[in-house]
């Protein structure tokens, strides 16, 4: 169904990262933030991104923001950065989904769900840091890692799937050894992320814990609120519900403290 | 989101959260369509992934599953939860609970009629006393081994010794039960169960067509399971009869036992013997008398009176089976899959040593068997994905099997479905011991294809 071969395609096709971005990336790591608006103007498909975005109503600002000062400004460091990584993956994401029902306003619309979400589940632990609060941005990689492997193989799936429960995580697992995260890895390395970014990735899979008891407590909460996401009815429509599995076993240490949180979220 | 079929038991797999927002769109019109097609005896929700739940969520799948009881007459409820889970569900619907829980699905599986009849040792515990005497009758129907606890404390005594039971059923529910006549296989003979009283409604209620596919599979054994029945009326007794002039055409036998004739006419009896079914009081005195098993037909080596033999319109669809196993193959194991060699003989096996089959029927517009046999080896190799794990558990490898031909019946069934020719499929049966295989298939002529993937060689047949 997908070889080794595909995989490698796919992998050596990931482009590299946008001049203009990661020269805005760098102003953000020097807290230049106001530097890395000029610089972000430069490029317009990101100054729309980043407008598009944070006007989204999950971001809950009451007037429109158009300035990129400002936003860069609003979002503080930890965000810009979050936001700039966000980017950077919706390079990646297809002009036409094939085996998910999404199109870009939905997958925009994950991204800032994920992101905001996040950045209140780290406010909750009273966790600061710049890398794990980008973590967040790589997760959905799986999901565009999956569309292009698989849209190809949708009825081959279908078949398999209505002998055995799998998901395209593990069906991907076991025909070539690598599963949707370890390709997502690939992307961060490529793209030169944090090695603390693909860990949390990693661990979030639900499939592979980490040691590191810090990563695998995000893993935790990263894989729970994946799929307090993915449970919502346009992402069950997209088909998004089921593409990987969901470990209960896995976060139900961190459960009740979840759904308490989640009254927020 | 469709149903995963194993054993008899459809089960559907949401995960995350389920409220009243989102269980809704979880199975869609065509999802539901699908499982009506399905030819089983249970429709189960899995609660294994689900880690929030409330009543407004499961009442939409309670509605779906009831609509789906009236259509198919089937067992519906739901499955894999914790205590924590089942005393919510308990609690959300108290009295009025008219589906069943099962705590898991090797527990549903004892109480799913499709299965095999091994005899379990089960040990089985319910607070409610009328609960734990219909389980304990319905797995005893089930031809397994009930064990009841009558309170808390003898359950937890009995509990401790584990491995005196297969399984110790627990927090599970029995709800309303399907109405279907159910069926079971035992060895080689199906079991079908009737009860109360026979009337018209058999016709409907009895799937004639797993009947005849069955008997175009190969069984000759079919045993009507009676002790539940208090009555059969002149339309029931019609039914029974033509039933046996169809068996007598595949040199079939067909059996009551248990049957009663208090209300029902002894005349019944004798014209149904005339018509050549026969009457025995305990089931033992069949499926423990091997002599008679044999002589009966269950040994499964009976000759064919009217042998089936493979036809043009099979033979014009060969290219479409050949396609679909061979893509089958190739994408479970990534490898290309190559034809050899065809001819329409006997199946013909160079060496049985250390090799699996499994075979799944199809009917409908057309009908007849597609056969695979594969060096064990390489049944491992192919089965790989659907496996998951390095195994050399035969009875692992052997399920893994069946899913692989139930795959290329479902693609079988849709390939020729693009040329309007439509046909359903079996159940999958598998063989470890290929000279019960080539008993089945009796020199039957068939076509045989060779074909090899990464150099290792398996064999296709297809024959009626």
């Amino acid at each position: 169904m997908i070889t080794e071969e595909e995989i490698s395609q796919f992998i050596k096709k990931i482009p590299p990262t946008p001049v203009i971005l990661k020269a805005t990336v760098n102003f953000v790591n020097e807290g230049e933030l106001t530097k890395a608006a000029k610089v972000a103007a430069k490029d317009p498909a990101l100054s729309k991104y980043l407008i598009t975005l944070v006007n989204k109503p999950i971001y809950g600002f009451r007037n429109e923001v158009h300035d990129l000062s400002q936003i860069f400004g609003i979002l503080g460091t930890s965000g810009a950065k979050q936001v700039l990584y966000s980017y950077m993956l919706s390079l990646l994401s297809p002009s036409k989904w094939e085996l998910f029902k999404l199109n870009k306003a939905l997958f925009y619309d994950l991204q800032a769900q994920l992101s905001m979400r996040w950045k209140k589940i780290l406010e909750h632990l009273n966790i600061d840091d710049k890398d794990i609060s980008s973590a967040i941005t790589l997760l959905p990689a799986s999901i565009i890692v999956c569309e292009a492997l698989f849209k190809n193989h949708k009825e081959d799936v279908a078949l398999l799937r209505s002998v055995k429960e799998l998901d395209y995580n593990t069906i991907l697992k076991r025909l070539s050894g690598f599963d949707l995260f370890d390709i997502s890895e690939k992307i961060a390395t490529t793209w030169e992320y944090p090695d603390k970014i693909s860990k949390i990735i990693q661990a979030a899979s639900g499939v592979k814990p980490s040691d590191d008891e810090q990563i695998n407590l995000l893993g935790k909460w990263m894989h729970l609120q994946l799929f307090y996401t993915l449970s919502q009815v346009a992402y069950i429509e997209a088909g998004l519900n089921d593409f990987v599995d969901f470990q209960v076993e896995y976060v139900q240490d961190i459960y009740e403290e979840f759904s308490l949180l989640s009254e927020q979220l | 989101m469709r149903a995963v079929v194993k054993d008899g038991i459809g089960v559907f797999n949401p995960q995350g959260f389920l409220d009243g927002n989102n269980s809704p769109v979880l199975l869609t019109i065509d999802d539901i369509k699908a499982t009506e097609q399905l030819k089983v005896d249970m429709i189960l929700i899995s609660l294994k992934k689900v880690i929030f739940f409330n009543k407004n969520g499961l009442d939409i799948f309670v509605k779906l599953l009831i609509n789906l009881r009236s259509k198919m007459h089937i067992i519906i409820g739901f499955c894999d939860y914790d205590q924590k889970k089942y005393r919510a569900i308990m609690k959300f619907y108290e009295k009025d609970i008219n589906f069943s829980l099962f705590r898991t699905q090797k527990i549903a599986s004892l109480f799913a009629s499709t299965n095999r009849a091994d005899a379990h040792t089960v040990l089985v515990y319910n607070d409610d006393a009328s609960q734990r005497s219909t389980m304990a009758i319905e797995l005893f129907d089930h031809g397994h081994n009930p064990v009841i606890a009558q309170n808390k404390r003898d359950f937890e005594e009995k509990k401790q010794n584990k491995d005196a039971y297969f399984a110790i059923v627990e927090d599970t529910f029995l709800g309303l039960f399907g109405h279907k006549v159910a069926s079971r296989v035992s060895g080689n003979a199906v079991i079908y169960t009737v009860s109360n009283y026979l009337d018209a409604e058999i016709s409907d209620n009895f799937n004639l067509t797993y009947h005849m596919n069955s008997l175009n599979v190969g069984f000759r054994l079919f045993i009507i399971d009676a002790y539940k029945v208090v009555s059969m009326n002149i339309h029931a007794f019609n039914f029974f009869a033509k039933l046996s002039s169809a068996a007598a055409e595949y040199n079939a036998t067909i059996c009551f036992v248990g049957l009663t004739f208090e209300k029902t006419p002894e005349k019944f009896k004798e014209d149904l013997e005339d018509s050549g079914i026969m009457f025995f009081d305990n089931m033992d005195d069949i499926l423990k008398d091997k002599e008679l098993l044999e002589e009966l037909g269950a040994g499964g080596s009976t000759a064919v009176k009217h042998k089936r033999t493979i036809n043009k319109v099979i033979v014009n669809e060969l290219p479409r089976f050949i396609d679909a196993t061979v893509s089958t193959i190739e994408m479970m194991t990534n490898a290309t899959a190559n034809k050899e060699a065809a001819s329409i003989d006997q199946l013909h096996i160079p060496d049985t040593e250390n090799k699996l089959a499994s075979s799944i029927g199809f009917y409908g517009d057309m009908d007849g068997m597609v056969i695979l046999v594969f060096p064990k080896e390489i049944a491992k190799k192919t089965c790989e994905i659907l496996i998951g794990e390095e195994t050399d558990d035969e009875e692992a490898i052997l399920d893994a099997l069946a899913e692989l031909v139930n795959i290329i019946g479902g693609r079988v069934k849709s390939l020729l479905g693009e040329y309007k020719v439509s046909v359903d499929i079996t159940l999958p049966r598998t063989y470890n011991n290929l000279d019960s295989l080539l008993e089945m298939i009796q020199g039957k002529k068939g076509v045989q294809v060779d074909l090899n993937f990464d150099n290792d060689k398996f064999i296709f047949f297809l024959t009626r």
